[in-house]
């Protein structure tokens, strides 16, 4: 199966998510993506999240978070530092449909690497830069986090604990948002192309695909002049509207009532005919003034039920419920299993990591389902690939490329995160807890492909 | 404002020849926010979208905020904002008569963008086999909370439903606190953006080979597609990862400047030279002994704590980004709404734009996500009124007579 973007080949010179994760939507379906490493600039999602915490030996041929951001890509390393590595790149651009890069400008401007050089060497390329801000404008060059674009954006100011600060959640969140975006802008400009033969320049910004999803507040203070308060889990127009605990440690329901029938479905599986005779809570109005009331009403009431048969029992009577699934929840879901959302994908022998199941695609699609996984590329896996099978190099260059440094297998000096012991971290309250049998629950569950 | 865009009722008609999406026939059948914001994003990229409502009206015209809180079909700013670029037309599709409109309409179309609930096409006999057999290069993008099969298949969502079950609920707020969601409606809109991406793939494919398909898009799997580190912690541990604990000394945490947020990222891991640290924050007390590495911060995180809070109290949030930023040090900062629209970066890019509307008047609206040089973004018409367009698609692209018009009104079908 050769996916719907089969023929199309992406250059990426990508870190951590933004354009990495949106390439990888790409390769997915079939583009064949090239990424490219610096041996001395190493990625940091190399040397972390390591498998087992294991920070032995090729430390950055074992980091979850690459291998969540580089399925099914190939790898090469360069130095663009050194003259044959820059043109080596050039000569890769030459062959490509697409470059795929979130550097700050700076670094872009630096190597030659804008539009207009590439176009040079490729007058149909199409390249889409991914930058905290923008490529342009007085904060071009401010290099930017998740936290910090979703800060620039409005969206963290309206997010959070009502009375409290703003509230970020712990993942580069719109480091995705972007990335979301990025796909799209990429797949139009690849139709506009099929169309026109014309290639084109993308500037993404990721505060303004941020922004670009948070409309009602910038409109509502564009007309209204109003900014509305952090509300927490409360919603302007329905309530009982939260999450709520449940029977167990750090056990949580999300509850959302949007009418009256709603309102008695809910009253009856938590049996408190009581409350479906109070005319305070009779209608959507008076619930709303009470929201407080009910939400401490309702805690109480959820509280000794069990998250998965609540959730059920909910869901039987058309009340909207969902159980607060953790990391593992979401692994032996039976829903997630029954879509086959979680892939099994087989790692490098020399990682010595056993296939494991990742999360796919937010999609599917009835022709032209996704290509078979195969894992990201460990350190420089396809450098012999892609010189002598794509650009035509003799095999015999190889070795005199990586005695010279422009290409690479092992990090120059990088060093890898380590975690503390799980226990540890547990009594840290940085994890909830964990399974020493986890292999075998994974395994049973994912069974390795034949 | 830059970029101001010139209301143009009849921009379908030929339209910007330049815009990256000319040419591609989308028919809307979208309500609320996930699916009116995949359409969009066509549409403002150069797609000739349809919009079919119900003579009731999409939802989202009833929800606030309002214009001046007026509540009217034509003042619900979301509904403005996610409608721009469209024409809009109204249909029955519970009658006869309607559904063969929509089969007729369905015949000249590259892709259908439909998000009801997984029962309800089929229960209107417009499951993707038959729309196929009126056109077998059609793409159909259904967006639904759960997806098109599955156990919670039928499963009532809202976005803290999604959030919950979709993983990163469980990872978001105060660690002995209730789990949060973000405000407003952002699983909406991550389904939305990955329906448009998924649904132009599928066109690039037909443009190619010709063959339509349907594509199926879960909100809830938008949500877990998103989530570093989380399944995967377990995958490669059998950790379960929770909310942090609030540990004050952390340096990347959100603190109180005099006048609002910041977010602080002074280079951490094991690069971080601490004398930076201390240089940049000119605060005296920080040199110290007890701060000077990554293990003594944390055996002192509390007083580290106390120290770096008071000294980010008393400074403008502004003026330290600026600073930061002097240094590459990769600072954030928390801006309102009002900040966001009156900032010289955003305004720099044009990215506010002013559209008028016949209802609510010029408005300043969110423009282009990003930037393409050479078919630009344009809100080329503001969001349709209830069935604005009904006359002009029917007389025009389906060959109906006044008469015929006159009829299906009385009908009730239009």
């Amino acid at each position: 199966m050769a996916g719907p973007l089969a023929g199309v080949r992406v250059l990426e010179m990508g870190q951590l998510i933004a354009i990495p994760w949106a390439m990888k939507m790409m390769a997915d379906m079939g583009a064949q993506v090239i990424r490219l490493e610096s041996t001395l600039r190493m990625e940091s999602y190399r040397g972390d999240s390591l498998y087992q915490n294991d920070i032995s030996g090729e430390f950055w041929n074992r980091g979850g978070n690459f291998y969540e951001q580089n399925r099914n890509k190939l790898g090469i390393t360069l130095d663009l530092s050194k003259p044959q590595g820059l043109s080596l790149l050039k000569e890769l651009v030459a062959i490509s449909d697409v470059f795929a890069e979130n550097f700050t400008p700076r670094v872009i401007r630096n190597f030659q690497l804008e539009y207009d050089d590439l176009r040079r060497i490729k007058p149909d390329i199409i390249m889409v830069s991914s930058t905290g801000y923008g490529f342009t404008g007085p904060w071009a060059n401010f290099g930017a986090t998740g936290p910090a674009t979703e800060g620039a954006s409005g969206l963290a100011y309206m997010t959070g604990y009502a009375d409290g600060p703003p509230v970020l959640p712990e993942i580069p969140y719109t480091d995705y948002t972007a990335g979301e975006q990025t796909v799209f802008a990429v797949m139009a400009a690849l139709v506009h192309r099929l169309n026109t033969g014309q290639g084109q320049f993308i500037d993404v910004s990721q505060s303004q695909t941020a922004s670009a999803t948070v409309p009602e507040a910038l409109l509502d203070f564009a007309v209204n002049g109003r900014t509305e308060a952090r509300m927490g889990n409360q919603d302007p127009d329905m309530a009982p509207h939260g999450c709520y605990p449940c029977r167990g440690d750090d056990r949580w329901i999300a509850i959302a009532v949007a009418d009256n029938a709603q309102w008695h479905s809910l009253c009856g599986v938590l049996q408190q005919s009581a409350w479906a005779q109070d005319a305070r809570f009779g209608d959507k109005a008076g619930r709303l003034r009470h929201r407080e009331e009910l939400d401490r009403l309702v805690s109480e009431a959820t509280a000794g039920w069990d998250v998965r048969e609540l959730m059920e029992r909910l869901q039987e009577v058309g009340v909207p419920a969902g159980a607060v699934l953790d990391g593992k929840d979401l692994l032996f879901d039976k829903h997630l299993m029954e879509r086959s959302f979680f892939e099994v994908v087989s790692h490098h022998p020399s990682t010595g990591m056993p296939p494991l199941p990742y999360v796919s695609r937010p999609w599917k699609m009835s022709a032209t389902p996704a290509v078979p996984g195969r894992a990201a590329p460990v350190l420089g896996e396809h450098n012999e690939f892609t010189l002598v099978e794509l650009l035509g190099r003799e095999k015999e260059e190889l070795a005199a490329l990586e005695q010279d440094g422009v290409i690479g297998y092992a990090p120059a000096a990088a060093r890898p995160v380590a975690r503390p012991p799980l226990d540890e971290q547990v009594r840290q309250g940085r994890m909830q807890r964990y399974d020493i049998d986890f292999r075998e629950q994974v395994e049973r569950a994912y069974p390795p492909q034949q | 404002m830059s970029n101001a865009s010139v209301p143009n009722h009849h921009s379908y008609a030929g339209g910007n020849p330049k815009r990256a999406l000319d040419g591609v026939r989308v028919l809307d059948l979208t309500h609320h926010i996930a699916g009116p914001w995949c359409t969009k994003l066509l549409a403002d990229y150069g797609a000739d979208v349809l919009k079919v409502e119900p003579p009731s009206g999409d939802p989202a015209r009833g929800m606030p905020p309002f214009f001046h809180d007026e509540a009217h079909p034509d003042k619900s700013l979301l509904f403005l904002y996610l409608n721009t670029s469209k024409r809009g037309i109204t249909l029955d599709l519970k009658s006869s008569e309607g559904k063969r409109v929509f089969l007729e309409l369905v015949k000249d179309v590259d892709l259908l963008v439909e998000n009801y609930s997984p029962r309800v096409m089929p229960s209107l006999g417009l499951d993707y086999q038959t729309l196929r057999e009126r056109n077998p290069s059609l793409v159909m993008a259904s967006i639904s909370n759960f997806g098109q099969t599955g156990p919670y298949r039928d499963y009532k969502a809202t976005e803290i439903v999604s959030y919950a079950l979709g993983g990163l609920m469980y990872i978001f707020g105060n660690y002995d606190r209730e789990p949060l969601k973000h405000a407003l409606h952002q699983a909406q809109f991550k389904a939305g953006t990955d329906a448009a991406s998924a649904s132009l793939m599928a066109l690039y494919h037909q443009r190619l080979t010709g063959e339509g398909q349907h594509i199926d898009v879960s909100i809830q799997e938008t949500i877990a597609s998103t989530l570093r580190d989380v399944v995967d912690n377990y995958t490669y541990t059998g950790a379960v990862r929770r909310r942090q604990p609030n540990h004050s000394g952390d340096l990347t945490r959100l603190r109180a400047a005099s006048d609002g947020y910041i977010l602080p990222n002074p280079g951490i891991g094991a690069g971080l030279n601490w004398n930076t640290v201390v240089d940049f924050l000119e605060e005296p007390a920080l040199d110290d002994e007890r701060f000077a590495d990554a293990s003594a911060r944390l055996a002192n995180a509390e007083e580290l704590g106390e120290i770096l809070d008071r000294c980010f109290e008393t400074k403008k949030k502004a003026d330290m980004f600026y600073a930061a930023h002097e240094r590459r040090f990769i600072y954030g900062m928390v801006q309102s709404p009002q900040e966001v629209m009156e900032n010289p970066q955003f305004q720099h890019r044009g990215y506010f734009v002013e559209l008028a509307h016949p209802v609510i008047g010029p408005a300043t609206y969110p423009g282009a996500p990003f930037i393409m040089s050479g078919t630009p973004w344009e809100a080329s018409s503001p969001a349709p009124a209830l069935g604005e367009h009904n006359e002009e698609v029917f007389r025009d692209r389906l060959g109906y007579s006044d008469a015929d018009l006159a009829r299906l009104r009385d009908a009730g079908v239009v």
